[in-house]
């Protein structure tokens, strides 16, 4: 069960002054869901393609299933399944024809290949377009039958590269769900995004990657307990005395507050009733407050952390 | 695997819009133009037909009748001669249904209104007449018992002195380069799905060029296949094009159409194989590359002279060599020498020069397409 599926060892990739990847280093063993989470420009996708030896690297191994990847490495190739960032499907074939094209690439028998095209429209929910083309779909479905032509063929080893791009939720949720699907039934998963909120749902070991280099590795737990932040507590407030700031500051297990726009924030690490203790100093000082809300910390907190930046923009 | 490729490589290139529309509709419709616009220039102005004449008689001339019947019987005769009197005849001069008229009494005469080749060859015809009808006088007074046989000898001689000779056993219409130029042209877009074996096998050039990397099928296999199907593609095309051209716009390509058909599938592989080699040079995008492919296509027709008749003989005084090297040029000329010359030493040696193209074009597009890894996609 814990036999190693990919082993990259201090990978360097650089495009001319840029250094794209910075000595990574990463183990992914079999039966994972393995999410490389990072900002636009992390080296995400680039290390998916010196992955798949579509890019030539400056230093560094890949071993696959414990052999050397290369361009020619057709064995090892027929194992995987490649769900790229764009969606590379034909114009000009139907759905059936596209998932039947790619898969044909990989399994040679056709009643088999039949009968795994047709259970790949059934996992992807396109039964009712298998007649049509790309163009009449929608963001959404046509993300589905990307991922159906890449996973027809009953691939060992799962690489997802950005696949919930500008798709709508009802979508993202079924992709999200099918992964987990594909992971069950005993494919190791290669999820990368921008998306914590997907990573964190579905992955059950993750890296975080900044500027070409892995900053933290773990399940989303172990990463969570790298950072000092446990709790941010949240209370809509008009205005808060200067003594009272301080005294909820010298509270115990906070280590910082910030008042700004009607909101106090409260960075609490460890401790228990954080929150209950706030409170009674507001209450205690009669002072009157709207919602009140509390967080654990997120993925974008360990990457703010670590970082000193958030994990995407706003706008995301 | 080859097959399994080639098969989506002809269904995707048979419903392909763009290669419909620029290697069949495109064609078709600018060779209907050409049809329209050249069809009857040459049998208008350049094709001989019989010149229209009238005979008065103003005394009987039972020989020249004679020999006027004979010309007439002719399969392709070079007089059309019409027998009336010197009024009608005059008006018929005047309202310009006749080129002339020839007045027979001792003497034979000949009246035009302008001068030109046809009103020569008329006046060469008297002349020619006069000299055989003295030569028949003076036998027919040595021996009258052989006057029937020496009319029948002048008949015969005078009415085949004026006959067209053919240059070539082929169709001499200058305007059917146009139509060879056509299909060198639509060889020639062959080129568009040369490009498209490229782009979708190399990583760096598209999406799809990377996905069909991280696949188990070879690279060379991917593009063998791809490189098939277009030709097949591009066959299909060139066939419909000569098809329509021959059959239906009916266009004379001599009496070697047969030879016709193996040149422009040959034409259309030397295309292909040009998109293939240009396409894998340069990294830009499919529609920057598209564009810059057919405007290559589009300036090499030209100096085939597709837009300007004359642009072949132009180049070929100034820069000789690139006509040789020319892909258009040298499909058209195969056509060219296939319908003028008689023997095939040019039209093979032509066909040779296209295999070649083809040949050094498929080899360079596969030795640039070679590379597996790259430094950027």
């Amino acid at each position: 069960m814990e036999n190693t599926v990919i082993k990259i060892n201090n990978l360097v990739k650089r495009y001319g002054d840029l250094i794209a990847l910075d000595h990574l280093d990463l183990e992914i063993k079999q039966g994972e869901v393995f999410g490389l989470l990072g900002p636009n420009g992390s080296g995400k996708t680039t290390t998916i393609n010196c992955l798949l030896s579509l890019l030539s690297f400056d230093k560094g191994d890949i071993e696959i299933f414990g052999k050397k990847m290369t361009p020619v490495s057709y064995d090892i190739k027929k194992e995987i399944g490649v769900i790229m960032q764009n969606v590379t499907v034909f114009e000009e074939l139907t759905v059936y024809e596209n998932i039947d094209y790619f898969c044909g690439l990989y399994i040679k028998d056709k009643a088999k290949r039949r009968e795994y095209v047709e259970e790949a429209i059934k996992f992807v929910e396109l039964g009712d377009f298998r007649k049509f083309y790309p163009k009449k779909l929608s963001g959404g479905l046509l993300r589905r039958l990307n991922i159906a032509c890449g996973i027809a063929h009953k691939p060992k080893l799962i690489i997802l590269d950005e696949p919930t791009v500008a798709v709508d939720p009802q979508s993202r949720n079924r992709i999200l769900e099918g992964i987990q699907e594909l992971n069950r039934n005993g494919a190791t998963v290669i999820y990368t995004s921008h998306y914590m909120e997907e990573v964190e749902q579905i992955c059950t070991r993750i890296a975080i990657m900044d500027k070409g280099r892995k900053v933290a590795e773990g399940t989303k737990d172990e990463l969570k307990r790298m950072i000092k932040n446990t709790e941010t507590i949240t209370i809509e407030i008009l205005d808060i005395p200067d003594n009272i700031a301080k005294e909820i500051a010298s509270l115990p297990h906070v280590y910082d507050t910030d008042i700004s726009s009607g909101k106090l924030t409260v960075y609490c690490s460890g401790g228990k009733h954080n929150l209950t203790r706030v409170l009674e100093v507001l209450q205690k000082n009669e002072l009157s407050f709207g919602r009140v809300y509390t967080e654990l910390p997120t993925l974008n907190d360990v990457f703010l952390e670590i970082t000193g930046k958030a994990l995407r923009d706003k706008e995301d | 695997m080859f097959g399994h490729i080639l098969k989506y490589e002809l269904k995707n290139g048979l419903r392909t819009k763009d290669l419909i529309i620029w290697l069949i509709l495109f064609p078709i419709i600018l060779g209907t133009c050409f049809k329209i616009a050249f069809g009857s220039i040459y049998e208008k102005t350049e094709k001989f037909s019989s010149i229209p004449v009238a005979i008065v008689e103003e005394s009987e001339n039972a020989a020249f009748r004679q020999v006027i019947e004979g010309i007439e019987k002719a399969d392709e005769p070079f007089l059309k001669a019409t027998f009336a009197d010197k009024e009608k005849a005059e008006k018929m001069l005047d309202d310009g249904d006749i080129e002339g008229i020839i007045f027979t009494s001792d003497d034979i005469s000949l009246t035009v209104k302008e001068k030109g080749i046809r009103e020569t060859m008329l006046k060469s015809f008297i002349e020619q007449y006069k000299v055989r009808e003295k030569i028949a006088m003076d036998a027919i007074n040595t021996a009258p018992e052989k006057a029937q046989e020496v009319i029948a000898s002048l008949t015969s001689e005078t009415a085949s002195s004026c006959r067209e000779i053919p240059l070539t056993q082929g169709n001499p219409d200058m305007y059917i380069q146009y139509f060879y130029n056509l299909i060198a042209m639509v060889a020639m877009f062959g080129c568009i799905t040369g490009m498209h074996i490229t782009i979708q096998n190399q990583a760096n050039l598209s999406p799809l060029g990377a996905r069909n990397n991280c696949s188990p099928a070879p690279k060379s296999i991917n593009i063998l296949a791809c490189l098939t199907g277009s030709f097949i593609l591009e066959t299909i095309c060139m066939v419909i094009c000569v098809t329509y051209l021959a059959f239906i716009l009916k266009i004379d390509f001599g009496d070697r159409l047969w030879l016709v058909y193996p040149s422009a599938i040959l034409g259309g592989i030397t295309g292909v194989s040009f998109g293939f080699f240009v396409g894998s040079l340069a990294r830009v995008s499919e529609k920057a590359k598209g564009a810059i492919l057919v405007s290559i296509s589009m300036l090499l027709c030209f100096c085939s002279g597709l837009m300007m008749g004359n642009m072949k003989a132009v180049i070929a005084e100034n820069i000789p060599w690139f006509n040789n090297i020319n892909p258009a040029a040298v499909i058209s000329d195969c056509f060219y020498c296939l319908n003028i010359y008689e023997d095939y030493d040019r039209f093979i040696s032509k066909l040779i020069t296209m295999a070649a193209i083809s040949v050094m074009f498929i080899v360079l597009g596969f030795v640039t397409s070679r590379r597996k890894k790259y430094a950027s996609i």
